[in-house]
């Protein structure tokens, strides 16, 4: 006995169930109605209890505990199954005396009489010796029922439990010892039979030839086996002195401990329930004449005693109504209810025993959100207890409903930092964090100078991000794990997060450059603008070959020359980025501007003025900043010329003026000059320079174009007294009036230097109006020929002479025809065939075609006003341009009505119009 | 799950080396720091693959305490190997190996497979028996040894596993009649048509999930 105290020790106790003597509803006086009967077993099921006595009576006990009863048997009746799924009775009695058991099978659905309907009636004899029944199951299917005997048989009855037809009946094991348990296992494929005797355990598996599987040397006593539910598994129980043992079918099971005596066992709701010997002591402090028996409930899967009490004299436990009710030795019936879980589970945390809460809850299927408070409770007691590794695991699991601030704000203390990481870390994997735990775990880290757990936390590759990327690149940056930031952003291409780290912290602008060297184009380019300078300042020849590379035909450095597109044989998008906008980052650093900006104009000619522009910037720069090294700035300077002169070269022409004449570069402000036709300008750059030389040569050169710059050049040269204006006088450009007026200005100019010259030009304009004068005679004596010439025609005969026709050459025959142009005379033949029409000498009127045209001509233009004027304003002899339009006629309106002839007397000197008409 | 074979186990030694914790980590894979003390015998059960074949292990978790020692003993028998377990930071564990060697020799079949595991190979700081008096111990006496830790779960497969394959060895070698049961082991249901009546794979997991 001692023994068996230590055992229960071992387990938990608990009083899950209130102990209640059951009252009868009508007196509300203690239920004695089962005073007087003798009871020889009892049974539960389909909501009422049935107690059988040894006169031969069943008693059925409703829920308001009344009473029915009906006689079964003559003699007694020993033994009761109630079927669970039906309402069926099978009852084992005598109606004759001595040993003759019969099995009466009762519907309970049909009364008559008050009797219920006996279904069938069979005797229970093993082999034709009769021995006492010692016990009997029915499969709830209804096919099997199997009975046991005192002498060791068991019979099964297969066939349908209710009738006597079709069933068969056979004995199944036979043994020395009485069988003292039956059991059919109600689930799995195969009818399997437990068989419990004094000294052994077997399963007998129907469904395979009564295949016999002992499984264990030694037995139970009667009432001391179960078949259990599917709590556990639908074991076989036996209960021995030693403890519970559990049975599969094919090998012993598990084994409790629970030591003493066992006189009953039953299975309640995953609850085993043993009754037991009392112990002595108790025994004998009860003043009862009963002997006095413990009751004691256990919980087999949560291993803990849930009741246990002392009860007179047991005679059997009963389930039903959701309770359990102990039958007394004093007939009275005791009502163990079962605490509602929410009440067990206080009790539990009452005891601080959250463990076992918890166990219960899940295995009482609790739902989660109970099971989260448990949690929450049970780490509210941990953390009070000060075991914040407990609270925490606790508070782990109740993540995703109860509320992270409220754990989080508990552990905020510098000292429970693990724990708070260990929650964070938890709330991440559960992706119930946000950017607040994100940032506090990471603190965390860097707070705890863990940077494995850093590693793995933002390091681990293929990982599933469960944070907010951002914030974590953020609080790394702050706590200096640069490189976790940096991975991080390259991870996740938060590009301007990985510069500025790189380029703000680490200061490792190589790698920065890579980085961008590895951006896909808009990337590269946006990011190169953002971070140029910096990187330019520091790595200038780097940052200019990816510059160089960017804004010509980039392309991600880690990504293959050849890449799929190409393969595709589609054409490969070229991006490039435009150079001037990258100019800016080149501040301080002219000479890889220049390298720069050579590049891009060698690669593109046709770049944008700007880049010209700040290039030629540069290379005067460079020449204003070269030192005595005359080479080098010629060569600079060869180098500025070339680009000015490459005819390319798209620079703004005013802009590169000025930049040449601020840097005083004088080639370039020339050739400018020259470009822009600028050719005043050039002049007065030489005068400014005093360059007389150079002031000819321009007028020489450009004189053609703007003759001004002769005047200018004569009135430069009057002013400085010098002896070079014969030679432009002689040029005989510019009318002698202007020379004269231009050096009249000039208080230097004498008369003298001018003398020859104005002489020599007075000869020569007297040269010129002499002939200009021999020329009108000339023209006047032709018209006078002419008129004399039209004159005979009109009135003296004219003889044809000509023997030959002027078309054929052939002499002349009948019928001719005579022009008098020249005169030409022609076969009428051949005139008809030759000439286009027979009005006009086919000879003379291509020529005269000709002047007709010149005149008409004239004559069209001559009202163009407009046009006269123009040509007059451009003209740099005006009179000219009026004389000419005289000669078109421009004022002879008269002329259009008098005769034809009248027109060429206008006609201007120079222009030879000897026409005839026909 | 069907299985070619299943073998029997046991697994013994003083109470509180942690024989409940290997076995829970070997079938459920988690560790529980705080146990409740064995009262009885607790059972579980795992497939594992030896040689492509699939092999089911039962597993008896046995009670170390004295006063259960008699109950234990009779699951010696037909359990085709054992696992002798002792806590590496307590010597006196250790001491009494030899007390649980001889139980299970005399209770159980001579071929069944032994291994000696130094559990709660964790705690190296307190360690209190060094490895090598292990392996000594297990040389002498003819076992595999390894030590373990249920926490880390450490060795805990291959401690299984081993033994396993040892058997499985043993099998092949023709030293196991495998017809025998009360030598723990068995051959799975498709491979003896003659013998349909076997437990289902399911309610061994259930069994496993209720032994702590």
């Amino acid at each position: 006995m001692v023994v068996a105290s230590v055992s229960q020790t071992l387990l938990r106790r608990f009083n899950f169930f209130d102990k209640e003597v059951v009252k009868d509803p009508e007196t509300n006086q203690v239920f004695e109605k089962l005073k007087d009967i003798n009871i020889s077993s009892c049974a539960s099921g389909r909501g009422q209890i049935v107690i059988a006595d040894c006169e031969g009576t069943v008693y059925m006990i409703n829920r308001k505990f009344q009473i029915t009863a009906f006689k079964a048997y003559d003699i007694r009746v020993s033994h009761l199954y109630q079927l669970k799924q039906f309402n069926i009775l099978l009852t084992v009695g005598e109606d004759e005396e001595g040993v003759n058991p019969l099995i009466k099978v009762w519907n309970l659905d049909k009364f008559e009489k008050g009797i219920p309907l006996c279904s069938r009636i069979c005797r229970a004899i093993p082999s034709n010796k009769p021995t006492p029944v010692t016990c009997l199951t029915v499969h709830e299917n209804l096919n099997w029922m199997a009975v046991g005997f005192e002498n060791g048989c068991v019979v099964i009855f297969k066939g349908d439990v209710k009738s006597d037809r079709h069933s068969k009946t056979w004995t199944v094991y036979e043994n020395q010892k009485p069988i003292t348990g039956l059991a059919f296992r109600p689930t799995g494929k195969n009818t399997i039979l437990f068989v419990a005797t004094d000294n052994c355990v077997l399963s007998i598996n129907l469904s395979a030839k009564d295949k016999t599987t002992i499984l264990e040397q030694f037995g139970c006593s009667l009432g001391c086996s179960l078949m259990s539910d599917s709590n556990q598994d639908h074991q076989f129980v036996i209960g021995r002195q030693d403890g519970v043992y559990f049975y599969q079918p094919d090998c012993r099971g598990p084994c409790v401990v629970i030591e003493g005596e066992k006189l009953r066992l039953e299975w309640f709701r995953g609850y085993l329930i043993i009754v037991g010997k009392e112990k002595p002591l108790l025994k004998a402090s009860s003043s009862h004449s009963l002997e006095m028996h413990t009751l004691t409930v256990y919980d087999m899967q949560n291993k803990f005693v849930a009741h246990t009490a002392p009860y007179p004299d047991v005679i059997d436990v009963l389930c039903e109504w959701g309770s359990l009710y102990v039958l007394g030795g004093d007939r009275k019936l005791y009502q163990l209810q079962e605490k509602d879980t929410q009440t067990k589970l206080e009790m539990l945390f009452k005891k601080n025993n959250y463990t076992l809460a918890i166990s219960l809850a899940r295995s009482q299927q609790y739902d989660q959100e109970g099971l989260i408070d448990i949690f929450t409770q049970y780490g509210d007691h941990l953390y009070g207890k000060g075991d914040h590794d407990g609270a925490i695991d606790q508070y782990i699991k109740t993540i995703g409903k109860l509320e992270a601030s409220y754990v989080i704000r508990k552990f905020l203390d510098s000292q429970r930092i693990h724990n708070l990481t260990k929650y964070l870390q938890a709330l991440h994997k559960a992706q119930m964090a946000t950017e607040e735990h994100t940032t506090l775990l990471l603190n965390c880290y860097t707070k705890l100078k863990d940077v494995s757990k850093l590693d793995e936390f933002i390091m681990t590759k293929d990982r599933e991000v469960d944070f907010d990327v951002e914030t974590a690149i953020k609080v790394c940056r702050q706590a200096g794990y640069y490189e976790h930031a940096l991975f991080l952003a390259e991870k996740h291409a938060k590009h301007e997060w990985y510069l500025r780290i790189q380029l703000e912290k680490i200061k490792d602008y190589q790698k920065a450059l890579e980085y961008i060297g590895n951006l896909e184009f808009a990337e590269a380019d946006d990011n190169l603008k953002k971070y140029g300078k910096m990187l330019m300042s520091k790595i200038p020849d780097q940052t200019t070959e990816l510059l160089k590379k960017l804004c010509t035909d980039y392309r991600p450095s880690n990504r293959l020359l050849v890449d799929q597109s190409d393969l595709d044989g589609s054409v490969p998008k070229i991006q490039k980025a435009s150079a001037e906008e990258f100019i800016h980052i080149f501040v301080n650093n002219s000479a890889k501007l220049t390298e720069f900006l050579e590049y891009m104009i060698k690669t593109k000619p046709n770049s944008p003025s700007l880049l010209y522009n700040t290039l030629l910037e540069l290379y005067l720069h460079d020449i204003v900043h070269e030192g005595e090294d005359i080479e080098a700035k010629n060569e600079k300077q060869r180098r500025t010329l070339d680009l000015l002169q490459n005819p390319d070269a798209n620079y703004d022409l005013d802009q590169a003026l000025v930049l040449c004449q601020m840097n005083n570069f004088k080639a370039g402000i020339l050739f400018l000059y020259e470009k822009a036709q600028l050719y005043q300008q050039i002049l007065r750059y030489h005068m400014e320079h005093s360059e007389n030389v150079h002031v000819i040569e321009t007028c020489k050169k450009f004189g053609q174009h703007d003759p001004q710059l002769w005047v200018q050049a004569l009135s430069y040269f009057a002013k400085k007294e010098e002896s070079c204006k014969p030679q432009l006088m002689e040029r005989n450009l510019l009318p002698p009036l202007l020379v004269i007026e231009t050096l009249a200005h000039n208080s230097t100019a004498t008369l003298s230097i001018i003398k020859d010259y104005i002489i020599r030009r007075l000869q020569l304009e007297n040269d010129q109006i002499a002939e200009d004068e021999r020329l009108i005679k000339q023209y006047r004596e032709d018209t006078e020929k002419k008129r004399k010439q039209i004159e005979e025609l009109k009135t003296t005969a004219k003889i044809f002479q000509n023997s030959k026709c002027s078309i054929c050459s052939h002499p002349l025959e009948l019928p001719s025809v005579h022009f008098l142009c020249e005169p030409h005379s022609f076969h009428q033949q051949c005139l008809e065939s030759y000439a286009e029409n027979d009005t006009e000498c086919p000879v003379c009127l291509p020529e005269n075609r000709k002047i007709m045209d010149i005149i008409r001509a004239q004559e069209q233009s001559k009202d163009l006003h407009e046009s006269f004027h123009n040509q007059l304003e451009r003209s740099q002899d005006g009179f000219s341009v009026v004389a000419d339009y005289f000669g078109r006629g421009v004022f002879n309106k008269v002329t259009v009505i008098t005769d034809s002839n009248a027109r060429f007397s206008a006609s201007p000197p120079g222009r030879n119009l000897s026409s005839q008409f026909s | 799950m069907s299985y070619a074979y299943l073998f029997k186990y046991i697994i013994i030694g003083d109470t509180g080396v942690g024989k409940s914790c290997l076995l829970l980590q070997f079938t459920d894979k988690r560790f529980q720091p705080v146990h409740d003390l064995t009262i009885g015998v607790e059972f579980g059960a795992r497939m594992i693959s030896i040689d492509g074949k699939q092999i089911k292990l039962q597993i008896w978790d046995t009670a170390g305490q004295e006063s259960f020692r008699s109950i234990t003993r009779s699951y010696y028998r037909g359990a085709a190997g054992a696992l002798l377990v002792y806590d590496i930071t307590r010597r006196d564990t250790f001491n009494h190996l030899t007390t649980w060697l001889e139980d299970a020799r005399q209770h159980s079949n001579s071929n069944m497979v032994i291994m000696l595991i130094g559990n709660k190979s964790d705690l190296e700081a307190r360690r209190d028996v060094k490895k090598e008096e292990g392996e000594a111990f297990a040389r002498e006496h003819g076992l595999i040894f390894m030590e373990t830790s249920a926490k880390t779960a450490a060795n805990v497969e291959e401690a299984f596993i081993n033994t396993a394959k040892e058997i499985y060895q043993k099998i092949q070698d023709g030293v196991f009649d495998i017809n025998n049961e009360a030598n723990g082991i068995k051959i799975g249901p498709q491979h003896s048509p003659t013998n349909p009546n076997m437990p289902s794979g399911g309610g061994s997991a259930g069994q496993s999930g209720g032994c702590c």
